[in-house]
């Protein structure tokens, strides 16, 4: 089960990784939550390659993704995500501090379920990440071949 | 850029320029010809009169100018005198050869004025061709100039977009990252922390949420420069209402008389104008806090036929007239932080919208005796 997460954070900053795990421990969601350092090894872990060739092959309920990442971008991982038809389905929201309308046109073109823009503010940014671990990891039922809470 | 190239074309390059040699030869031939013509004519007994001659006069001097056609004119009526009339091969002049004579000379002078009415005109057409061509250069390499002045413009810009892209996303997260962290070592260390520690991690996260709202503005600020403005008919009416419940949650339990008078409609970008107006009401609304009773008036005077004017007044603090001119600057702020707080960077930004409008926006204001808005808008679509 070591490889399970139902909430695969996909984040390259330690210190939001830290702070996202802090706001989602609040509500006991922080071992739930398996973290990507980069666009690489979030789809490594969704396809099964490399170091993750070996998990199981259940799907993390939703997928919290910055999008100014080393090696592949955040939008590139979202574009090969939502055009693969068996990952397709796995809900993804992009978490950012990019207020650029751009990105946020570009993420809703290419078919992100929710896009949230990382608060400055504290207690707005440990809401948020709260909101966003509950509704999708325990309210939202998740597609078919997800993680399910058992 | 499409160069568009007049057709000038049709005249050539240069004249053709005669040599003296070849007019005078013109009229030499020129009336040869016609004697031989009229040789002819007179053999089959068919009587031409004097018409060749006449033609050669006429081509002569078309062609070759007053000189060769005073030489084909004596030559022809010496020839015409000598061969055609009577008494034939003498050079005898009688009374009744002088009316032909006179056609003759007529005849001259009419194609000699035509010819010069022609190079006259030819020579002016030369010359607006050649201005024609002149200028067609010159705006040509203005073009190339101005084509190069854009392109350059368009990679600063490209260049400034990134800038404030990248200053959007990581400029941001460390603030994040402190304001997080302090709050964290509040909320997990407040018990061995003592007064004073706590109070500096106060002003830690305060001075990290202002730097944050700082970026925020700064950034809207510029967007409000790269944007594209999408112009179209806005009412001005229902943007102030629009405005005026935005602002609305900072007025809560505070006593404001609203008096909002008819606003006309407007050509203009729809979410820029809705900007500007927020901030100045927002203005109004903050710096009439010190009054038991605010009184907002928004209203449009309207001399101009193609301008709209429109005025946001309020009875608060005011300022004085001597930093009018620093109202509008980017990070320019009146008053102490303390008293009002804000980042200066409101009234650039609604001056930055109404320039992009290509109006204008001033103010007038009296300390402790409130401060009017205005901005003009032109009313159609020729901005």
């Amino acid at each position: 089960m070591s490889n399970l997460g139902r909430i695969l954070l996909v984040e390259d900053d330690p210190k939001d990784v830290e702070l996202t795990l802090t706001a989602l421990e609040e509500y006991k969601l922080a071992n739930e939550v398996l973290i990507a350092r980069d666009g690489e090894e979030a789809l490594d872990y969704l396809y099964r390659r490399g170091n993750f060739a070996t998990r199981s092959t259940d799907n993390p309920a939703v997928l919290l993704l910055d999008l100014k990442l080393p090696k592949v971008d955040g939008l590139e991982v979202l574009q090969q995500i939502k055009a693969d038809a068996k990952l397709k389905l796995i809900p993804v929201v992009v978490l950012t501090s990019s207020h650029e309308e751009r990105d946020m046109v570009t993420s809703y073109k290419l078919g992100v379920n929710a896009y949230v823009v990382k608060p400055v503010d504290f207690h707005e940014f440990v809401n948020a990440v709260k909101e966003l671990g509950i509704f999708w990891a325990l309210v939202n039922e998740p597609p078919p071949g997800s993680v399910k809470k058992s | 850029m499409k160069s568009e190239r007049p057709n000038v074309t049709a005249l050539p390059k240069s004249p053709i320029v005669l040599s003296i040699i070849q007019r005078y030869g013109l009229a030499v031939l020129s009336v040869s010809v016609a004697f031989g013509v009229s040789l002819v004519t007179e053999r089959y007994n068919f009587r031409a009169e004097f018409t060749p001659f006449l033609l050669a006069v006429a081509v002569t001097a078309w062609y070759a100018e007053s000189g060769p056609g005073i030489v084909a004119l004596i030559m022809s009526s010496a020839l015409f005198d000598y061969f055609f009339t009577e008494p034939r091969y003498t050079l005898e002049v009688s009374a009744s050869d002088v009316p032909r004579f006179v056609v003759f000379v007529a005849f001259l002078l009419l194609i000699t004025w035509f010819g010069a009415v022609r190079r006259r005109v030819e020579r002016e057409l030369r010359q607006s061709r050649d201005d024609l061509e002149n200028e067609v250069t010159q705006r040509r390499a203005v073009n190339e100039e101005l084509a190069k002045r854009s392109a350059e413009l368009q990679a600063i810009n490209k260049e400034l977009e990134a800038f404030a892209y990248s200053v959007s996303h990581d400029l941001r997260a460390p603030i994040r990252h402190i304001a997080g962290f302090t709050e964290l070592l509040q909320k997990n260390s407040a018990s061995v922390l003592d007064e004073r520690s706590q109070r500096h991690t106060t002003m830690i996260l305060e001075s990290a949420k202002k730097m944050g709202n700082l970026i925020d503005d700064l950034l809207a600020f510029s967007r409000i420069g790269r944007a594209e403005a999408h112009k179209t008919m806005v009412s001005l009416q229902q943007l102030v209402q629009e405005a005026q419940s935005e602002v609305a949650q900072e007025t809560d339990g505070r006593n404001i008389n609203w008096k909002i008078g008819r606003l006309p409609a407007c050509y203009g970008d729809r979410s820029m104008l809705r900007l500007a107006l927020i901030n100045l009401l927002a203005n109004a609304v903050k710096f009439t806090r010190t009054r038991p009773q605010a009184e907002i008036e928004i209203a449009s005077t309207n001399h101009n036929p193609d301008q709209i004017v429109v005025s946001i007044k309020d009875n608060g603090v005011g300022f004085d007239m001597k930093y009018v001119n620093k109202l509008f600057g980017v990070f320019q702020r009146l008053h102490a932080t303390e008293a009002f707080e804000g980042t200066g960077i409101g009234l650039a930004t609604v001056q930055r919208i109404v320039h992009r409008h290509g109006g204008r926006v001033w103010a007038e204001g009296l300390v402790d005796g409130g401060a009017t808005f205005y901005f003009s808008l032109s009313k159609s679509q020729g901005v």
